[in-house]
């Protein structure tokens, strides 16, 4: 066969590709801006007249504009919490050998695997005993244990890209070692943080099982208010479409903006993208 | 170890330990101390549904329990075996050929790129509400075509009949995933160096021949990484699933983790649901330490 035969059907597979891959998310979004009439067609509506309706009823008239709020206040406290304490602990995974160092940072990637269905029936619990239940605080902690390993693990990477003369030219200069993390390392590692930071802000908004066992009321994400939309009888598709296209839109346009460092934030660092 | 520096080397040591301290102290709080706290609940009688059970001393009883006498948490175990192994092989064999198509016959990869990432962005919740939304029995977009071109009988709807909703979730799975196989092959395959391509080419060799003796092997650190991670992953799944079907209908879907939430959030029996809890916890740290050895692998060969 000739290599322009070959073209021709590469480029037709990947097109269906691409159709399969945004669909279903096409079909969301537009689920989300039609009448209950038009969702519930016996046959697929594909060209319909849009209604707005969807959005305000359940945002406004059914509450939903404070999970927005939770979701977004849980997302950024976990980020930075992360990053805090995070970011100089990677950091001296970087620089030092100390005794025992592989082990710990082993630990790192267990935390950041540990089964979240798992590590939430004691933090249940505990949390419980300390008067967190139901609390942003509770959520905030619980996505910080796969976040801060995140940090560490992609961080330790970033840092290690910088060259070491950079270290010994700052210390030439007369910076303790941590004035030079602060104002000579950390700026270089500037674009890495940023893309940590992102990477984690989307793991939190995207999490649901630690949200919804830890704060299921008044404290609930927009993830968590998912499933509580749909019933077996009668679920308002338009409705529960709203909230989940609320809930991935922004995220989608977050992923576009770090797309150079996701390969490498999804493997650990171990490919770099 | 650092290199030269003019800073005494115990002032040094001590920066190290104190940029570390706050990170292990806020995951053994938070990790550790939960964990330990799980082990010893496992050897109680804990529930929040039974009268008396508030935590009295049980020695082994629910761990021979669960071994001997729980066919349900073996079905699901099974069940959860099943799941990973096909959507992992079948995410690895289309997201590999996949990366191959988008390798060799184009050129300007990025739109592409950044549309593959849209399955797996997105909250995992959010892809089980819209598959859900596109299989629904009576006005399904998905159902309704199955049944045009007659795939699916009518009287059958793909999340409600027994024999179908295992398939259907793991069709589900090999959308969100597959991008990402593509992904990390593709970055992979875009890492290895020219020379050996350049001299099997000039010895005559076919495609075929360079794919199996220098691809594959070249891949081989990467192909690992890939798997063992979408393993672990597949091992955990339970948004999807949760929202696409509870578990149902019956037990079909119930994975090890549905299983072990069911347990302990609907049964509220969490003495029994702690060993549950714990099982999990140990497949998962077993993947890990496979993974932690994979990565350094992958370190060594490719990506320095």
């Amino acid at each position: 066969m000739s290599r322009t035969w070959w073209r021709i059907v590469a480029l037709g597979v990947l097109a269906v590709v691409l159709v399969i891959v945004v669909t279903p998310y096409l079909w969301l979004i537009m689920t989300s801006f039609k009448s209950r009439i038009d969702a519930l067609a016996d046959a697929p509506v594909w060209f319909f007249t849009p209604t707005f309706e969807h959005y305000p009823k359940v945002f406004l008239d059914k509450g939903y504009l404070p999970l927005v709020l939770n979701s977004l206040i849980v997302a950024c406290t976990s980020t930075g919490l992360s990053l805090i304490v995070g970011v100089p602990a990677a950091y001296v995974f970087a620089r030092h050998n100390f005794l025992g160092k592989e082990d710990l940072f082993f630990f790192f990637l267990t935390t950041r695997m540990a089964p979240p269905v798992s590590v939430v029936v004691p933090m249940f619990l505990l949390f419980g005993f300390v008067g967190l239940t139901d609390t942003r605080t509770a959520v905030i902690l619980a996505h910080s244990t796969f976040n801060l390993s995140l940090v560490v693990w992609m961080m330790r990477g970033f840092f290690a890209d910088i060259p070491r003369e950079v270290d010994e030219a700052a210390q030439m200069d007369g910076h303790t070692r941590a004035g030079m993390f602060v104002r000579v390392l950390l700026p270089l590692a500037a674009p890495g943080i940023a893309a940590t930071a992102v990477l984690c802000f989307i793991l939190s908004w995207n999490e649901f099982l630690y949200a919804f066992i830890l704060a299921a009321f008044e404290s609930r994400t927009l993830t968590v208010g998912i499933p509580g939309l749909v019933t077996p009888h009668g679920t308002l598709w338009g409705q529960v479409a709203a909230v989940a296209v609320v809930a991935t839109l922004p995220i989608i346009v977050f992923t576009f903006l770090v797309q150079r460092h996701l390969v490498r934030g999804l493997t650990f660092g171990a490919v770099k993208g | 170890m650092i290199t030269g520096g003019m800073g005494s080397r115990i002032l040094d040591k001590g920066v190290g330990t104190l940029f570390l301290i706050p990170a292990l102290v806020l995951l053994a709080v938070l990790l550790l101390g939960p964990f330990f706290y799980m082990v010893g609940v496992s050897f109680t009688d804990l529930s929040f549904a039974l009268p008396g059970h508030d935590g009295n001393f049980v020695g082994f009883d629910n761990y021979r329990h669960l071994m001997r006498e729980d066919p349900v948490f073996w079905q699901s175990f099974v069940t959860t075996i099943t799941f990973v192994f096909s959507v992992v092989s079948v995410e690895f064999v289309l997201g590999f050929a996949l990366a191959l198509l988008l390798f060799y016959h184009v050129q300007r990869r990025r739109i592409v790129l950044t549309l593959l990432l849209i399955p797996m962005m997105l909250a995992p919740v959010a892809v089980g509400l819209m598959w859900k939304l596109m299989l629904q029995g009576e006005f399904g977009m998905l159902t309704h075509y199955l049944r045009v071109i007659g795939l699916l009988d009518p009287r059958n709807a793909p999340l409600g009949n027994y024999d179908l909703v295992m398939p259907t979730v793991m069709l589900v799975d090999v959308w969100e995933w597959t991008p990402f196989v593509t992904l990390v092959v593709l970055a992979g395959l875009l890492s290895l160096p020219r020379e050996p391509f350049e001299a099997a080419v000039m010895d005559g060799a076919q495609p075929w021949q360079v794919f199996r003796d220098i691809t594959l092997p070249l891949m081989r650190p990467i192909i690992a990484l890939v798997l063992l991670l979408r393993g672990i992953d597949a091992f955990k799944e339970f948004d999807k699933v949760f929202i696409l079907t509870g578990g149902g209908p019956g037990t079909a879907t119930e994975l090890l983790s549905i299983y072990t939430w069911r347990v302990n959030f609907r049964n509220w029996d969490l003495g029994y649901g702690a060993v549950s809890a714990f099982m999990v916890y140990l497949v998962v740290l077993i993947l890990c330490s496979v993974f932690y050895k994979a990565i350094y692998w992958t370190e060594g060969r490719v990506a320095k």
